[in-house]
């Protein structure tokens, strides 16, 4: 059965990246919190794959959309912070609304077809 | 463009990037081993679930580099790594490969250099393009009274004068040397900007002083610096060097002209050449308007003797476009024009056979390609993996091509020239001919990779995996067979050009003006007006210089002539009325006034009749007729004695014909067999104040020449002498079509050599495939004989069917050739085109028998199981 990410960026394509930029918007995190914080939010029903998560991550620094610092994690371990850039914020935005009108036109036609 | 920017960032310091990602990657394992230890499990225990649930940390690593990488350049270097090896499985391929391009794009790139140094003209000046030479009343070198005049004028931003061809003796350690130098204006260093690396340029007001050329200066004083302020004794006058030239110094004349020294002029009877600058935004056309102004103003000074000095003038570059498109230099761009393209033709052919090879080679390898095309590589990606490996080869074929280059410039860079004149090429290998060693490099690859590769790509996975195709000599339009037959249409083509440069070569060689010029002096005397200002008086003089010469000893004869062949020419285009033909005839003939001796002199036969004598006057009425003319008026009969008239514009008289002389060149070494007349000196008493002798001598020319500069003088010393021997006075008229066969000729051998190499590696290949039908062919019954005569037949259809196309070609295409040829070979030369088929019929024999003998030696049973 596949992962859930893998089923999200098949069906979905992108919506691996607009999860890491949406749960970054409140705040940096370090990677393990990223995958944490996605995994309880979607009641454990959205599991992002660790070899899948730190690639996507770097994809995102090279677009320019995070950026990384070095900082010293809750529990006092060394861990890289990724945080939201304003162009990154400016492509959160863009993707949330795309995202919506997707969703909404799928819903419409299941509902209605 | 950030994306850009951040990639390149990353590209900086890709180390820090894995160790940082290892860190982080670390640090993720120990936050959920903390986590799965806070739910209970033993610390040991943690880690390792954790790291099983993180998967393969290589990839991830992997994975997240190539986000930041340049994706092509990664699998580029992957193709390259994998071409490396399956070069090293084939040694031999490789390097004929490599050995052919490097030929290829070696000559290309010597030529391009060459272009570059000698066409490209960048004299050593301070802003060069503000610089250039003018003409006034019709001649190249100006009188020093009418170069004042121009200096004095204030309408430009400085003019200086120059003397290229100047020659002194100099006397050092008890003897004495002719040297090559510029006789210059003193203002000449100012006007022009001419950077010294030593001491300084001769300075405004200076007669006495020199300035070295850097190989002279190496090659007579060891690189002395202290050569500053030291004496040299030059035609007998003591004169300081103030400064060195730097070793990359080139004149304002170009073409790799590199003279001994520069000295200040003092002689008022030398003529110098214009070299003025221009103020800065002032064009060659307002340039004019204003030399024509000054030139009306020269005329009130001292009136011309013909026509006004504003009537011929002319305006040339010194550098740039503007010098390339000059008249001087057309020729030379041609020249070189065609260079390049030769050199293109070698490349290509090096490239075709590099083709032929990667498609021979392609085919053997058909087995690995047929596996990687079955797992799933697309088609794109072998086709990248053929490129990349024609790239490598290419790319390696180039480097040692440059790295021959260099070698050869470095041999070829301040060499003087075995030249009459001082030339002498200074190469340098620069950025401009490493970017267009790369240009070569990327189109090789690309010509010789892309057409094997598409065509290799296109097979079916699954005939090559079934062991080797089993294939009978394939139809004739199989690709193999219009390859092989492309390459000799090219090769054809190549051949017939390098054929024709090479005949070119060795008849220019022996190629002869139409006179003797080994033995003759050419001695010019120019009179100062002022004192001859009568017919008498200049009479005179001239009887009294020529007869001075003829006593000279060591002269044989001397001769007087309006105009001196190959370096002067005078012509009219006349209907010429005969008495044989009252109607007259269109014809355009050289003319020449001489006195008696002139062809003994110059070495002219006398055909029929006499040759002129003291007793041919003014009134005689005699004319000297070459023998085109003579054929071409009077057919088959004998010219001598009948008369010829044509309309001139005071004098309608008739001349008779005394004399039929053999012909000979007039105006170019390259000019057709052109008809010609000549009259006696005294008949048309054209005496002016300039003197053209001509003095023939058994002893050594230069030494009698010198002598008669110094004869001449005592007659009379305020005429300016100038004496040379006639083989350095056409040494300009020869040399561009001995370099120039040298040069393509070389180019032709070269093509020769890669064509028939790769005409050999072709043939032999394709018959080598046919060693299992050709094993059948005898199991079934067929004898060597039949065998070897099948090959050859299929082979010289091959051969015919390719040659034939590009001789065809080659007759269309040779055809502008004309211009470079040598008079009496035709860009139709049937030996070339004769030799040419010849020799690709004996490569093509021996490519073909070599296999087939092989193959047609062993046994049936082993050649059936050959593969």
């Amino acid at each position: 059965m596949p992962k859930p990410d893998q089923m999200m960026s098949e069906f979905l394509p992108g919506t691996l990246a607009m999860l890491i930029l949406r749960v970054l918007s409140r705040g940096p995190l370090h990677g393990y919190a990223i995958a944490k914080r996605v995994r309880e939010r979607s009641h454990e029903a959205l599991d992002i794959e660790d070899g899948s998560l730190y690639p996507a991550l770097n994809r995102l620094l090279v677009r320019g959309w995070l950026k990384a610092e070095w900082g010293i994690s809750e529990n006092n371990r060394k861990a890289r912070f990724y945080q939201l850039t304003p162009a990154g914020r400016a492509q959160l935005e863009v993707e949330s609304h795309e995202f919506d009108r997707l969703v909404n036109a799928i819903q419409l036609v299941m509902k209605t077809a | 463009m950030r994306e850009l920017w951040n990639r390149l960032r990353h590209f900086r310091r890709r180390a820090e990037f894995n160790t940082e990602l290892g860190e982080e990657i670390r640090c993720h394992l120990e936050m959920r081993a903390d986590e799965l230890e806070a739910e209970g499990l033993p610390r040991k225990e943690a880690l390792l679930r954790a790291k099983r649930e993180f998967g393969p940390a290589a990839r991830v690593q992997e994975d997240s580099r190539s986000a930041w990488q340049f994706q092509w350049i990664e699998d580029l270097a992957g193709d390259l790594r994998y071409a490396y090896r399956a070069f090293r499985h084939s040694p031999g391929f490789a390097a004929a490969a490599i050995f052919s391009l490097a030929l290829g794009t070696g000559a290309n790139t010597t030529v391009f250099t060459l272009t570059d140094q000698l066409l490209v003209n960048r004299p050593s000046a301070s802003h060069p393009e503000n610089i250039v030479t003018m003409r006034i009343g019709g001649s190249s070198h100006a009188e020093m009274r009418e170069y004042r005049m121009m200096r004095d004028a204030g309408v430009f931003d400085g003019v200086a004068g120059m003397h290229e061809e100047s020659e002194v003796n100099w006397r050092t350690a008890g003897e004495t040397r002719r040297l090559r130098i510029i006789h210059v204006t003193d203002n000449f260093f100012d006007v022009t900007g001419t950077p010294v690396m030593l001491g300084r340029g001769i300075a405004t007001g200076e007669t006495n002083t020199v300035v070295l050329h850097y190989a002279f200066w190496k090659a007579n004083f060891g690189g002395d610096p202290s050569i500053v302020g030291r004496t040299m004794v030059l035609d007998g006058r003591p004169l300081t060097v103030v400064g060195v030239l730097p070793e990359k110094h080139h004149t304002l004349v170009g073409f790799g002209f590199a003279p001994e020294l520069y000295a200040a002029t003092t002689d008022e009877g030398e003529r110098v050449k214009l070299v003025v600058r221009l103020p800065q935004g002032v064009t060659a056309a307002e340039a004019l308007e204003r030399l024509k102004a000054v030139c009306a103003r020269i005329d009130k000074v001292y009136p011309p003797e013909g026509s006004p000095r504003a009537r011929y003038t002319s305006v040339e570059a010194v550098t740039g476009t503007a010098w390339l498109t000059g008249r001087k230099a057309m020729p030379f761009v041609a020249f070189f024009g065609l260079l390049m393209i030769v050199a293109t033709l070698v490349l290509l052919v090096a490239c075709a056979n590099v083709a032929s090879l990667h498609l021979a080679r392609a085919v053997s390898r058909r087995q690995e390609l047929s596996v990687r095309l079955a797992l799933g590589a697309g088609r794109g990606r072998i086709v990248r993996q053929l490129l990349a490996e024609s790239l490598l080869l290419a790319g390696i074929g180039t480097l040692v091509g440059v790295a021959l280059t260099m070698l050869l410039t470095k041999l070829l860079d301040g060499t003087p020239l075995p030249l009459p004149i001082p030339v002498r090429l200074s190469l340098t290998t620069d950025w401009q001919l490493f970017g267009y060693a790369l240009m070569v490099a990327a189109g090789a690859a690309l010509v010789s990779g892309v057409m094997p590769a598409l065509a290799v790509t296109r097979m079916n996975p699954g005939g090559g995996l079934k062991a080797e195709e089993r294939s009978v000599g394939g139809g004739w339009w199989s690709l193999r067979n219009v390859v092989v037959a492309t390459q000799l249409a090219v090769t054809s083509v190549l051949l017939v050009t390098g054929f024709l440069f090479l005949r070119n070569l060795s008849q220019s060689s022996s190629m002869s003006p139409g006179f003797d010029a080994d033995h003759t002096i050419w001695t010019t005397m120019r009179l100062v007006p002022e004192r001859y200002d009568t017919p008498e008086t200049r009479i005179a003089i001239t009887e009294r210089a020529l007869e001075t010469v003829r006593q000279q000893p060591g002269i044989e004869s001397a001769a007087l002539a309006e105009v001196i062949p190959l370096n002067d020419s005078r012509s009219i285009g006349t209907r010429m009325i005969t008495d044989l033909n009252a109607q007259g005839q269109e014809i355009h003939a050289y003319m020449n006034v001489v006195t008696p001796d002139y062809f003994r002199t110059i070495g002219i036969p006398l055909l029929e009749g006499r040759d002129f004598n003291d007793r041919d006057v003014k009134g005689s009425g005699v004319v000297i007729l070459n023998e085109k003319m003579a054929k071409s008026l009077f057919g088959a009969r004998s010219a001598v004695g009948h008369t010829i008239r044509w309309k001139m514009e005071n004098s309608n008289s008739t001349l008779s014909v005394v004399g039929v002389v053999k012909s000979s060149k007039y105006s170019t070494l390259g000019e057709d067999e052109a008809a010609a007349m000549y009259e006696p000196y005294r008949q048309s008493s054209r005496y002016g104040t300039t003197l053209h002798m001509l003095a023939r001598t058994g002893l050594e020319t230069g030494a009698v020449s010198r002598e008669l500069r110094g004869t001449l003088l005592q007659v009379d010393d305020t005429a300016a002498v100038e004496s040379r021997p006639m083989k350095t006075a056409l040494a300009f008229a020869f040399l561009p079509s001995r370099v120039g066969a040298a040069l393509l000729g070389s180019m032709g051998g070269l093509g020769l050599l890669l064509a028939s190499l790769g005409l050999y590696g072709v043939l032999a290949y394709a018959v080598s495939r046919r060693v299992r039908e050709i094993g059948l062919r005898m199991a079934l019954g067929a004898s060597p004989g039949n065998v070897l005569s099948m090959v050859l037949r299929q082979s010289f259809a091959l051969i015919a069917a390719g040659a034939g196309t590009g001789l065809l070609i080659a007759l269309i295409v040779t055809q502008p050739l004309t211009m470079f040829l040598v008079p009496g070979l035709s860009p139709n030369d049937a030996v070339s085109y004769i030799a040419v088929a010849l020799l690709l019929a004996m490569v093509g024999a021996v490519a073909s028998s070599g296999p087939a003998l092989r193959a047609v030696r062993i046994d049936p049973a082993t050649a059936l199981r050959h593969d």
